[in-house]
Parts: C-alpha cells; sequence; structure tokens
C-alpha cells in the first residue's frame, strides 16, 4: 500500500491538548513556586557550589589532601613507569648489540674455515706435484 | 504576510522578555503559542494522550525553570523541541512495554482531510509507533515540524547524512509496516 509524503503529514497534523492545558501548566508552575522548586534563577550554580566549600572548611582540607595525596600517588607511579621503560629500551638496545657481536663472530669463524679449506686444497696440489720428481731422484 | 510574521516575532520577543521579569500572563501566553508542537511530538511519540500531556507540562515547567537561557523566540522553538525529544526518548524507555503492545492502544481518530483515507492515515499513526525511537522521532520532526535534515540533525543531535539515512530508512519501514498491516486485515476479513 502506498502513501504519499501528504499523507504522513496528514497523519501527524499538529493536534491540540485540550482545553485548559494553559490554565493546568500555569497550576503546576504556581505549585513548584509555592515549593521553592521553580524559580527562574539566575544564580549560577557554580556561585552555590563556591559557597557551600567555603562554609567546610575541614571538607576542603580534605579534598585538598586526597587531590595532593592522588597527585603524588600518581607522580610516583609515573616516574616508575617513565624508568621502567627507560630499562626496558636500554636492556633490548644491549640485547641487539649482543645479536650483533655474535653474528659477526660467527661470520669471522666461517671465514677463517673457508680460508683453512682453501689453504688445505693448495697444499694437497703442491704435494701431488712434488711427488713425481721425488720418485724419479729416488730411481736415480 | 511579513509583516505579520515579524509582528509575531515582536510580540513573542517581548512575552519572553515579560516572562523573565516573572510575568506569569507573559509566561501563558508563551505556553499558548508553542503547546501545540509541544503536546503533539509527545503525542505522536507515545502515542498516548495523558502521557503526552504530563510530558508536555513537564517541559514547559523545564522552560519556567530555564527561561533565563532563552535568547529569542527561534531559539526557545528550538529548545522546546530539543527538551521534548529528549524528553520523549526518556519516557519510552519508562514505558518499556512492548511496542506491539502500544499498537493495541487506539490512539485519538483522526480527523481526515476530504481527499484522504481516514484508515490510511490511522494505521500510518500505528505503524509509526512501530518505528524505533530515533527514527519515529525523526519521521516527527520532518513531517510533523516540517524540519529539513539540517534542522533535525541540530535538534537531535545528530550527523546530517544519519538524518538522511534515518528517513529514508524509515519510510521504506513505514511501507513495509503498512503493507504487512493491510494484508493482516485482509486476512481477517476473507
Amino acid at each position: 500500500m502506498h502513501f504519499s509524503e501528504d499523507d504522513l503529514r496528514e497523519a501527524l497534523k499538529r493536534k491540540d491538548p485540550g482545553e485548559g492545558f494553559t490554565q493546568r501548566v500555569m497550576a503546576r508552575v504556581n505549585q513548584a513556586k509555592a515549593e521553592g522548586t521553580a524559580q527562574p534563577t539566575t544564580k549560577k550554580p557554580n556561585g552555590k557550589l563556591l559557597a557551600w566549600w567555603m562554609l567546610r572548611p575541614a571538607w576542603t582540607i580534605a579534598v585538598v589532601a586526597v587531590l595532593l595525596l592522588a597527585f603524588g600517588i600518581g607522580g610516583y607511579q609515573y616516574s616508575e613507569y617513565r624508568h621502567a621503560v627507560e630499562n626496558r629500551i636500554a636492556r633490548e638496545k644491549q640485547q641487539q648489540l649482543q645479536r650483533e657481536a655474535e653474528r659477526a663472530r660467527d661470520q669471522a669463524i666461517l671465514a677463517l674455515e673457508i680460508a683453512r679449506a682453501k689453504m688445505n686444497h693448495v697444499l694437497q696440489h703442491a704435494q701431488l706435484q712434488a711427488e713425481p720428481n721425488k720418485i724419479r731422484r729416488e730411481r736415480l | 504576510m511579513e509583516q505579520t510574521a515579524a509582528f509575531e516575532d515582536d510580540r513573542l520577543k517581548q512575552a519572553l522578555t515579560l516572562s523573565l521579569n516573572g510575568d506569569a500572563e507573559a509566561f501563558a501566553d508563551l505556553v499558548r503559542e508553542h503547546q501545540g508542537m509541544v503536546f503533539s511530538i509527545a503525542y505522536h511519540y507515545l502515542q498516548d494522550r495523558s502521557l503526552a500531556e504530563d510530558l508536555a507540562q513537564e517541559v514547559f515547567l523545564e522552560l519556567f525553570q530555564s527561561i533565563e537561557r532563552i535568547q529569542s523566540p527561534a531559539h526557545l522553538t528550538y529548545w522546546l523541541r530539543k527538551v521534548t525529544a529528549n524528553r520523549c526518548i526518556d519516557q519510552g524507555r519508562k514505558k518499556s512495554r512492548h511496542r506491539e503492545m502500544a499498537l493495541e492502544e487506539a490512539p485519538e481518530p483522526v480527523t481526515a482531510s476530504a481527499h484522504t483515507d481516514p484508515m490510511l492515515l490511522d494505521k500510518l499513526q500505528q505503524s509509526l509507533a512501530t518505528l524505533p525511537e530515533k527514527q519515529r522521532l525523526v519521521v516527527i520532526m520532518r513531517f510533523q515540524e516540517g524540519l529539513g535534515p539540517a534542522e533535525i540533525a541540530e535538534v537531535l543531535e545528530m550527523p546530517v547524512n544519519t538524518v538522511k539515512s534515518t528517513l529514508h530508512r524509515s519510510l521504506a519501514d513505514l511501507r513495509k509496516g503498512l503493507t504487512r498491516k493491510i494484508r493482516e486485515v485482509r486476512y481477517a476479513f476473507f
């Protein structure tokens, strides 16, 4: 079933709350005024709060102490955290240096082994060439 | 026409100033001027006349308490729409009833104009009650208050694109819901 936007506008047409609505609202306003709950106040709530604190020095001192304690604990924890982070970074750097040194050592050992193998090879060749001359000399 | 609007604006400005100084009659004038809007938003949202009246009264009571914050007649309209919408959402949650239950309540019969089908309007109102809260409010703001997406976004504190997509989805849901209702009626008859 189709409906147009006009149908929707028609369905949602403003309705009148009925006779005496304004009077009922004003009665509630007056009642609230009489109970002191509805006052068009111009004072800001912050002023009230400040006055409340001013009248209660013990509370103020307690709150300041709690805040100082909280800041102190927070600061200490933060410095501990920073210290731990710095330690971790230093440790990681040291481990990395160690790893690099080990890698360099391994490479040096490998290079020496290759050099040793080549030297052996050359030595074997030299011995083989020297061998026939030796036999000929012995026959003579 | 423009002159009348300007005159009306001046009258409301004056009423606002007088209300701020504690003039009860001026405040009553402001209530009279906006009661239809506030009550209708609440009524179309809650589909319950007495709840809507209660809510509207509370909105005006809050207005009385916060009148010094209102800067102009336009701001007053915006403030009332916003507060009413927020209170509707709160009230709707408090009700915590199943939406289908709300459908069973017979809303006030629709007074249709000559070219509209009263049954269609009735079903439209019932289908509206089944929409989720934000969708319902967007539809009410669009079609009752005639607000554009940007204005709705401001009142309901939503991004404009979300308003547009919500509106689109709501209309689709309304069409779907209406078709289902008509089918149910047909099955009931045949």
